[in-house]
């Protein structure tokens, strides 16, 4: 069987990814009362906690510290949910692939997608927050939301890839992923701005994929101005790279993924 | 042996197809032990390759039912499983000609929270069902699955045969070229089994192809043109269903299968 280039094989299976992206919301919201307002309410109380301690203990130097820190928080949360569900995807369809042919991506792409819809609802109310009692405006700059969502999606897809296939073939990662969403968390921008980091140790800083995506976050929602297109298009580049990569690490396991599952 | 009509349409073409399984250490092997292992400039995976099918050939010609029967483990599901494409065979080709539907783990895509409704969506998109054909044979659909009332209750308080009913029920009705089927008759009571086999009638009677694996060898006989007896992973004999059947029940009963 010839086998077609992936985004004609994905369009193909289009229509099981719209059925899985709704089959996720409706199983975990459809039977409980406050359905969004859980999902919210765990960062929500993290938000708290961030903007009680960064605005009156360790004073963080920086006007309305809480419209910087729900700017980007979100969005780390994002990538967060995304990982952790990477890890487990596979298995829990372990029984419906060794039954019925589809594109194995179809379910990184389902899964990325659902926990984009909960990202989007989140970040409404956050632009709504921003728009009426940071800027009093609304800021040209929103202009590029979709763009820099894109840009965290696929960066997103990308790091899922390689993720969701390990931790098949070595369940040591599903026990090792929460030390590295840990580390993550601190050496990315999430609750101080990348201006913080010495100047020295920039270039590598800079390494992690993520601080880009959350600085572009930073600049379009919380001070509101367009980012240097240095930044955007190397943001970008890395996205797309990611997701190549990931791409294709995760098409050289998939099929051993499959059969031991 | 009896050759299908060399001048019908194939199907299916399986040409000396092989597939082997890594018996993996994979499965346990841990990153600690990966570090140590690759530290020392050992080999990193001690795997033990099996051969689950060897130098396997099969056609099916457009139109035919064909049976898979042989002992367990004899690589009747993995068959089903490369032609449906879901593995990559290690050597040989397979080709096959038309859409394809398998029902292979019955339940297998249905989510136990949703409504039977909800998993009739959701598992008509598995099988490739689009939304417009799925609405058209919705009713179609549930009336032959006998749900009833239950419909939408969320299927985890489904019995496993309303479940069964209802995975063949959409599989069937999506309509494909080639049905594949794996122990899936087995379920469901008598007068079900009875409405199974008047759909898979017609469903041959209008010229669809199907492969099923059945350790029911009286469905067999009776239902199948042709049989293939698989053992260890190779044909041990293909001909008349019938005539299989009788060999395989005859040897099955001397203990030497």
């Amino acid at each position: 069987m010839k086998q077609a280039p992936i985004l004609v094989e994905l369009w193909r299976f289009r229509g099981l990814l719209r059925s899985l992206v709704i089959r996720d919301l409706k199983v975990k919201y459809q039977r409980s009362l406050l359905g969004l307002i859980w999902t919210l309410l765990n960062p929500l109380l993290t938000v708290a906690i961030l903007v009680t301690v960064f605005t009156y203990v360790i004073r963080i130097q920086i006007v309305h510290y809480w419209a910087f820190l729900i700017s980007g928080f979100f969005v780390w949360n994002f990538i967060q949910r995304t990982l952790y569900h990477a890890t487990t995807i596979l298995r829990d369809h372990a029984s419906l692939s060794r039954s019925v042919y589809y594109p194995s991506e179809v379910l990184i792409l389902a899964t990325s997608l659902s926990k984009l819809v909960e990202f989007l609802l989140e970040i409404l109310i956050v632009m709504i927050a921003l728009v009426v009692f940071h800027h009093h405006a609304v800021p040209s700059s929103l202009i590029l939301f979709p763009v820099i969502v894109a840009i965290q999606l696929i960066m997103a897809i990308g790091l899922m890839f390689p993720l969701a296939v390990f931790s098949v073939l070595y369940y040591d990662l599903q026990h090792a992923l929460p030390i590295v969403i840990t580390s993550l968390f601190y050496i990315s921008p999430v609750f101080y701005p990348v201006a913080m980091i010495p100047e020295a140790a920039r270039s590598v800083y800079y390494l992690n994929p993520i601080v880009g995506v959350l600085e572009l976050f930073h600049k379009v929602l919380y001070e509101g101005i367009w980012p240097s297109m240095t930044l955007l298009a190397s943001v970008s580049a890395a996205a797309l790279a990611i997701c190549a990569a990931g791409h294709a690490v995760f098409k050289r396991y998939k099929e051993i993924c499959v059969e031991i599952a | 042996m009896r050759s299908p009509d060399p001048g019908g349409q194939p199907a299916v073409l399986c040409r000396g197809v092989a597939k082997q399984f890594y018996l993996y250490s994979h499965r346990t092997t841990s990153l600690r032990e990966w570090f140590i292992r690759s530290a020392l400039g050992r080999p990193i995976h001690i795997r033990h390759a099996e051969f689950s099918l060897l130098d396997f050939n099969l056609r099916v010609d457009r139109g035919e039912t064909v049976a898979l029967i042989g002992p367990n483990g004899g690589g009747k599901s993995t068959i089903l499983r490369l032609i449906a494409g879901i593995y990559k065979p290690t050597a040989g080709t397979v080709e096959t000609f038309g859409r394809i539907a398998s029902v292979i783990e019955l339940g297998a895509g249905f989510n136990m929270e949703l409504t039977g409704t909800e998993n009739v969506e959701l598992y008509g998109s598995i099988m490739g069902l689009s939304r417009d054909r799925l609405a058209r044979h919705y009713e179609e659909i549930v009336s032959f699955a006998g749900i009833g009332k239950f419909i939408d209750t969320p299927v985890k308080y489904y019995s496993s045969g309303m479940l069964a009913r209802l995975a063949f029920s959409v599989a069937v009705n999506g309509q494909p070229d080639i049905l594949l089927l794996d122990e899936v008759l087995a379920v469901g009571d008598q007068s079900f089994q009875e409405k199974c086999f008047e759909r898979l009638r017609a469903f041959h009677a209008s010229g669809g192809t199907m492969v099923v694996v059945s350790h029911d060898l009286h469905t067999v006989s009776a239902f199948c043109s042709r049989a293939v007896w698989l053992e260890n992973g190779s044909t041990r004999m293909e001909g008349d269903a019938r005539a299989v059947a009788e060999a395989y029940r005859a040897g099955a009963q001397e203990g030497t299968p």
